[in-house]
C-alpha cells in the first residue's frame, strides 16, 4: 500500500510582510492532504488590492477543495495570524478557514490555556513545573503582559519622527489578536508543542515524520543557559505599569501633578529645550528597546518543524530567532537531521538573527552551483518594512539575500508581481 | 572689602533642605523619614539651577513641563528650607501625615530632593579628593529630569548630559517615583562622577570593570545613606525597640547591629523599587562571608556586572560594622550595661563618612583602564596609607582589608606586604619637564611620560594619551597638608587578531575573523608627591600577558566579538577643511 507521498507542492503566498504557507502533500491516486502554516500579515505594498488577504483565502479553499488536514500557527505574531481573524457576519478570512474543517491545529506549549495564570490549582501547576520547568505560567503570564504593553506603546504620542515608524511597526505585530487566538483555540483539536514532543501531524499525514524543534521549554532552555536573570512576568508587569500611566495620561490629558502644570508644548522657556529634545529622544528609544525585546520574546515562541518524507526534509521556523533555536542546535540527533535539509523556509522574514550561522552552516545541500538535488529556499518578506540598513538590522537582512541567492534556489515574495499572489513550489519525493 | 550683599562678613557657605532619607517607603515613627542634607550655598535659580545642577522637570511620555522649585533670597543671611518640617503640639501626628502627603505630591519637593541629593554626592567627591570634579561630559551643569518618562529605569546618560529619572505605577495603584530615592540618585550621580573621573571604565573589559561601575556607585549611595545620623537611629529604634536616650551594650553586637540597621533598612526599602535598583543592600548583607566568590568558575552567577559589584558593598558595609564596633569599644558605659544612644548613633554615621570618603579618594589611586577588584583594594588601602600612616588606633584597613579578603577580593598582584601599591624607586629624567606645568598640564605630563617611556616601560607603538593631570590636597590628622598630583595616560594599541600572538603572546577567541581589528589597552595612573618626584606608577600594562588573555577571553565567552565591529563615525569639523580645499582646488 502506497501509503507515502509522491511529491509536495509547497504555495508561497504573497501577503506583504508576513507569512502564508500551504504545503499539498500529493499520495498517487488517493486525494491530497493539506497543511497550512500561519496566515498573516501586518502591511502590504502599494498597489497590492485590499481584497489580498481574502482573496488568499478563497484561494486556499479551492486549492484545498474544501477541506484542510492541519493548521500551523507558529507564534501568535499578528504577521502570522492575523488571516485567523473572523468576523461578527461570518465573513471574515478566519470563518472561511474555519469552514475548512481543519483536524489539528498546531501552537507552541505557550499557547496552551491550561498552563496560563488562571489554570492553578495545585497539582496541576506543580505538574507543570515538573513538565516544563519552573516559572511556566509567569512566563505565559508575561507574554499575555507584552500584549498590553504593545498595545499602550502604540498610544504613545509626541514620539521623535525617526523612531515613529519602527515603534509603531512592532507595536502593531505585537498587539493582542483576539479574535484569530479564540478562532484557533476552537477550531479543531490543539497540540501544544515544544523541542521533542509530539506534534500530531504525523497521523494526518502518513507516510510523513515530523520533528518539533522548537520552542525550548523553559526547562529546557535552563538546561543550556546557565541562570534566568530575571522574572518575566515581574519585568513585564512593570513595562505594562509604566506605560500605562503615560498613555492614560494622554487621552485623558491629565498629568501627574495637574496643578503645577507650565506648559504642555506649545512654548516651552528657552533654557529648557535643549533637554526637552534630548529627552523626548531618550525616551523614544527607551520605548523602542522595550518593543523590540518583546517583539524578540514573541519570535522565540515560534514552532519549528521538520518534516520528513522518505529521504527529503522540509523545514518551517516560523520567525524563530538564536534563543529558541540554541536547544535544538545543541542536539546531536538534530544537527545531523538539519544537514540534509531540502528545502528551508527563511525565518523571520530574512532577519539577521533568524537564521543563526551555526544553523546555515549544516545545510550540506548548499551549492553554488545548480545541482539537482540544491538547497531550496523560500522567504517571505517585505523591504523598508522593518529595521535599518545603517544599523545593519534590515528585514530582509541584504547578507543574508545575498549568500542565500548564492548557495540556494531562492524564492522570495518579492518576485511576486502585478495579479500574482502565490507562487508553486514542488518537491518529489 | 564689601561683599555684594554689603556686608564685610562672608556669605554662607552652605545651607540646609529637606530630603526624602531613603524613600518614601521607610518610615520611622510612623512618619515618613526625611533628613536634613547640608548642601552647598549659592543663588539658585528656577529649578533649582545652580553651578552644577540644573533641575528641569519635563515629562516626556506626557509631553509636560511642571513649575520649576523657585527660592527666596536668604533672609538675615540664613537660606530657607522650604518644605522643613516644623512640629506643633500634639496633633503631631496628623500633621506629620499631611507633611508626608504635601512631599509625596508636590513636583517642586521631588527637584528639591534630586538636587540636595546630587549636590551632596557631588560635596562628598569633591572633599574626598580635594579639588572640583567634572562630569564625565563637557560642560559645567548637569540635567536632573525628575519624571522624565513613565518607566521603571533611571539612568545617567553622558550624551544627554542629565540623570533621567523615570515613574511607574504600583501595586498600589498609585505611582513610584524613582527620584524620591535617595540611594538611585546618588547611585547615578556617581556613575557621572566616576565616569568625569576615569572614562575608560565605560570600555568592554572583564566583569570587574563593568561590576565596579555598579559596585561603587551602590557604595557610595549605600554609605550616604547611613552617612545620616536620621537613618541609623532609625535602625538602632528597631533594635532596641524603644525611645530611650540609652541602649544596652547588648544590643551593640555586630549581629543585632547588622540585623537592625542593615537588613532593617534593607527590608524596609520601597520593594517596588527593587526592579530599579537592583537589591544590592538586602542581598549584600546577606551573603556569608568566606567563599570564593570571585572565582567565576566556582560562583558562575558572580560574573553578571551587578552580582559582581554586591560582593564591593558586601566587603564594605561589613567592614564598616567592624570599624563601628571598634571605635563603640572605646565609649564608655554611661549607665550600667548601658551606652549614650545619640554617640552610638553619630559613630555609626561618622563611620559610614569616612569610609565614604576613603571609598571615593581610592578612585585617584586606580589605574585608567581595565579595573579590577583587586586594584581597587590595593589603591584603597595605600591611599589611606598615604593620609593616615597611623592604623593602630582603629584599623581601618586592617578591617577593610580582612572583609575584602572574606568576600573573595585579595590585593593586587604588584603589592607590598600590607597590600599597597610599591614605590616608584626608578631614576627618571625630571629636566626636561617643568615643575609648575607638570601640575596641571597634561602637555608637559606627556612629555615627562615621553622623556621617561623606556623606564616607565610604556610601548611606544601604541597611542598614548594624558587624559587629565588634576592636583589633590588632604588634610591629614596630624592637620598638615597633603598634596599630590594625579596624572593619567592611556594607551590604546589596535592589532589585527592574528598578530595578537606574535606581538603580545596572546591567543585570539575563537572562531575570530583573523583582519578583524582588537583594541587592547594600556594605562596608568601616576602620583607625584609634593616635590615633583614620581611617588607612584599605578599601571595596567599593555604587556601584561594574563591580563590582557583574560579580557580577551571574557569578551569572546561574552559574545562581543559576534557582533560587527562599530563602524568608523561620519568625520566631523576636519572633514570641512577638506571640502573647503577641494573647492578651492576645483576653482
Amino acid at each position: 500500500m502506497a501509503t507515502a507521498p509522491t511529491s509536495a507542492t509547497i504555495r508561497t503566498y504573497h501577503v506583504g510582510f508576513g507569512d502564508c504557507f500551504l504545503i499539498s502533500f500529493e499520495y498517487g491516486r488517493k486525494p491530497e492532504r493539506h497543511v497550512l502554516i500561519d496566515f498573516g500579515s501586518t502591511g502590504v505594498p502599494k498597489g497590492v488590492p485590499k481584497s489580498r488577504m481574502m482573496d488568499i483565502a478563497a484561494n486556499i479553499k479551492q486549492r484545498t477543495g474544501g477541506k484542510l488536514h492541519a493548521v500551523v500557527a507558529t507564534h501568535r505574531h499578528r504577521d502570522h495570524i492575523s488571516g485567523f481573524a473572523t468576523g461578527k457576519a461570518g465573513q471574515a478570512t478566519g470563518d472561511v478557514i474555519k469552514s475548512l474543517k481543519p483536524d489539528l491545529i498546531v501552537q507552541p506549549w505557550t499557547e496552551d490555556p491550561k498552563l496560563g495564570p488562571e489554570a492553578t490549582g495545585p497539582s496541576g501547576s506543580n505538574a507543570n513545573n515538573k513538565k516544563f520547568g519552573a516559572g511556566t505560567s509567569k512566563q505565559v503570564a508575561a507574554l499575555s503582559l507584552m500584549h498590553e504593553v504593545a498595545h499602550q506603546s502604540l498610544a504613545a504620542g509626541n514620539l521623535p519622527k525617526d523612531l515613529r515608524p519602527e515603534i509603531g511597526f512592532l507595536g502593531e505585530s505585537n498587539i493582542a489578536n483576539p479574535s484569530a487566538v479564540k478562532n484557533l483555540m476552537k477550531m479543531a483539536r490543539n497540540a501544544y508543542v515544544y523541542c521533542g514532543s509530539k506534534s500530531g501531524l504525523e497521523k494526518v499525514l502518513p507516510g510523513v515524520k515530523v520533528e518539533v524543534l522548537g520552542p525550548p521549554t523553559l526547562k529546557q532552555t535552563d538546561a543550556i543557559k546557565k541562570k534566568r536573570s530575571r522574572d518575566p512576568d515581574e519585568f513585564w508587569h512593570f513595562q505594562v505599569g509604566a506605560t500605562a500611566l503615560a498613555a492614560r495620561a494622554e487621552k485623558e490629558r491629565t498629568t501627574l501633578f495637574p496643578r503645577y502644570v507650565e506648559s504642555r508644548g506649545l512654548s516651552y522657556r528657552i533654557n529648557a529645550r535643549w533637554l526637552i529634545h534630548h529627552a523626548r529622544t531618550v525616551r523614544g528609544e527607551q520605548l523602542l528597546q522595550i518593543v523590540r525585546s518583546l517583539d524578540q520574546e514573541m519570535n522565540n515562541t515560534s514552532v519549528i518543524l521538520l518534516f520528513q518524507i522518505g529521504k527529503k526534509k522540509l523545514l518551517f521556523p516560523g520567525d524563530a530567532q538564536i534563543e529558541n533555536w540554541q536547544y535544538a542546535l545543541g542536539q546531536k540527533r538534530y544537527q545531523t537531521l538539519l544537514t540534509s535539509v531540502n528545502l528551508y523556509k527563511v525565518g523571520h522574514h530574512g532577519s539577521l538573527n533568524a537564521t543563526p550561522k551555526s544553523l546555515w552552516k549544516l545545510f550540506k545541500n548548499k551549492s553554488e552551483e545548480k545541482t539537482a538535488n540544491r538547497l531550496l529556499s523560500l522567504m517571505s518578506t517585505m523591504e523598508g518594512k522593518h529595521g535599518s540598513v545603517y544599523s545593519e538590522t534590515e528585514v530582509p537582512r541584504i547578507k543574508l539575500v545575498r549568500e542565500l541567492q548564492h548557495e540556494s534556489d531562492l524564492f522570495t515574495t518579492q518576485l511576486l508581481k502585478g495579479r500574482d499572489f502565490f507562487h508553486d513550489t514542488v518537491v518529489k519525493f | 572689602m564689601r561683599n555684594v550683599r554689603g556686608t564685610r562678613h562672608s556669605l554662607p557657605n552652605t545651607r540646609t533642605l529637606t530630603v526624602i532619607a531613603q524613600d518614601p517607603s521607610v518610615t520611622f515613627r510612623g512618619k515618613m523619614l526625611t533628613t536634613e542634607l547640608t548642601v552647598p550655598a549659592e543663588e539658585l535659580l528656577p529649578g533649582p539651577c545652580g553651578y552644577r545642577i540644573n533641575v528641569v522637570d519635563y515629562d516626556a511620555a506626557t509631553n509636560t513641563l511642571y513649575k520649576p522649585m523657585v527660592y527666596g533670597r536668604p533672609s538675615d543671611g540664613k537660606y530657607e528650607d522650604p518644605f522643613e518640617f516644623k512640629e506643633r503640639g500634639r496633633s503631631s501626628l496628623r500633621a506629620s501625615r499631611l507633611h508626608d502627603q504635601k512631599l509625596l505630591q508636590d513636583p517642586r519637593f521631588h527637584a528639591q530632593n534630586v538636587y540636595a541629593i546630587a549636590m551632596r554626592t557631588l560635596a562628598q567627591f569633591e572633599f574626598a579628593l580635594g579639588r572640583r570634579c567634572a562630569w564625565g561630559f563637557d560642560g559645567h551643569q548637569m540635567y536632573l529630569v525628575p519624571h522624565a518618562f513613565a518607566d521603571a529605569n533611571a539612568f545617567y546618560s553622558r550624551d544627554d548630559r542629565a540623570i533621567f529619572f523615570g515613574y511607574f505605577m504600583g501595586d498600589s495603584g498609585k505611582p513610584v517615583f524613582t527620584c524620591l530615592s535617595h540611594d538611585i540618585v546618588a547611585h547615578e550621580t556617581t556613575h557621572a562622577l566616576v565616569d568625569g573621573l576615569r572614562r575608560r571604565y565605560m570600555e568592554r573589559s572583564q566583569p570587574d570593570q563593568a561590576a565596579f561601575h555598579e559596585g561603587f556607585a551602590d557604595v557610595v549611595a549605600v554609605l550616604s545613606v547611613f552617612s545620616l545620623p536620621d537613618v541609623v537611629d532609625a535602625g538602632l529604634d528597631l533594635a532596641s525597640g524603644g525611645r530611650s536616650n540609652l541602649i544596652s551594650s547588648k544590643l551593640l553586637e555586630r549581629y543585632v547591629l547588622k540585623q537592625s540597621v542593615l537588613f532593617g533598612l534593607a527590608e524596609q526599602m520601597g520593594r517596588e523599587l527593587s526592579v530599579v535598583r537592583g537589591d544590592a543592600l538586602r542581598r549584600s548583607v546577606s551573603l556569608p562571608p568566606g567563599k570564593p566568590y570571585m572565582s567565576t568558575l566556582s560562583y558562575p552567577e558572580f560574573a553578571e556586572p551587578h552580582r559582581r559589584g554586591e560582593l564591593l558593598v558586601a566587603a564594605v558595609l561589613n567592614a564598616a560594622l567592624d570599624i563601628w564596633l571598634a571605635r563603640l569599644a572605646k565609649i564608655g558605659p554611661v549607665a550600667p550595661g548601658k551606652k549614650d544612644r545619640s554617640i552610638v548613633r553619630d559613630e555609626g554615621a561618622r563611620v559610614a563618612g569616612h569610609l565614604l570618603t576613603m571609598a571615593i579618594r581610592a578612585l585617584d589611586y586606580c589605574p585608567p583602564t581595565d579595573l579590577t577588584f583587586a586594584d581597587y583594594l590595593s589603591a584603597l588601602l595605600t591611599i589611606d596609607r598615604e593620609v593616615v600612616p597611623d592604623d593602630d588606633k582603629y584599623g581601618y584597613r586592617k578591617w577593610l582589608l580582612k572583609n575584602f579578603n572574606d568576600y573573595g577580593i585579595q590585593q593586587a598582584g604588584d603589592t607590598d606586604a600590607d597590600g599597597t601599591w610599591k614605590r616608584c624607586d626608578e631614576e627618571l629624567i625630571y629636566s626636561r619637564s617643568h615643575y609648575s606645568s607638570m601640575l596641571h598640564e597634561p602637555q608637559e605630563v606627556f612629555r615627562f611620560i615621553w622623556e621617561n617611556r623606556d623606564t616607565l616601560k610604556i610601548d611606544a607603538d601604541s597611542y598614548i594619551e594624558v587624559e587629565s593631570v588634576r592636583p589633590s590636597v588632604r588634610v591629614g590628622p596630624d592637620g598638615f597638608v597633603l598634596h599630590e598630583t594625579v596624572a593619567e595616560y592611556v594607551q590604546i594599541l589596535t592589532l589585527q587578531a592574528d598578530e595578537l600572538k606574535k606581538r603580545l603572546g596572546i591567543v585570539p577567541p575563537k572562531g575570530i575573523d583573523p583582519k578583524r581589528r582588537i583594541r587592547i589597552f594600556g594605562g596608568g595612573a601616576l602620583i607625584f608627591d609634593e616635590y615633583g618626584q614620581l611617588k607612584y606608577q599605578i599601571a595596567n600594562r599593555i604587556e601584561n600577558v594574563k591580563g590582557q588573555q583574560a579580557r580577551l577571553d571574557y569578551l569572546g565567552e561574552s559574545g562581543f566579538f559576534d557582533e560587527p565591529a562599530v563602524p568608523r563615525p561620519p568625520s566631523g569639523p576636519q572633514s570641512q577643511f577638506a571640502e573647503l580645499h577641494r573647492m578651492r582646488q576645483m576653482g
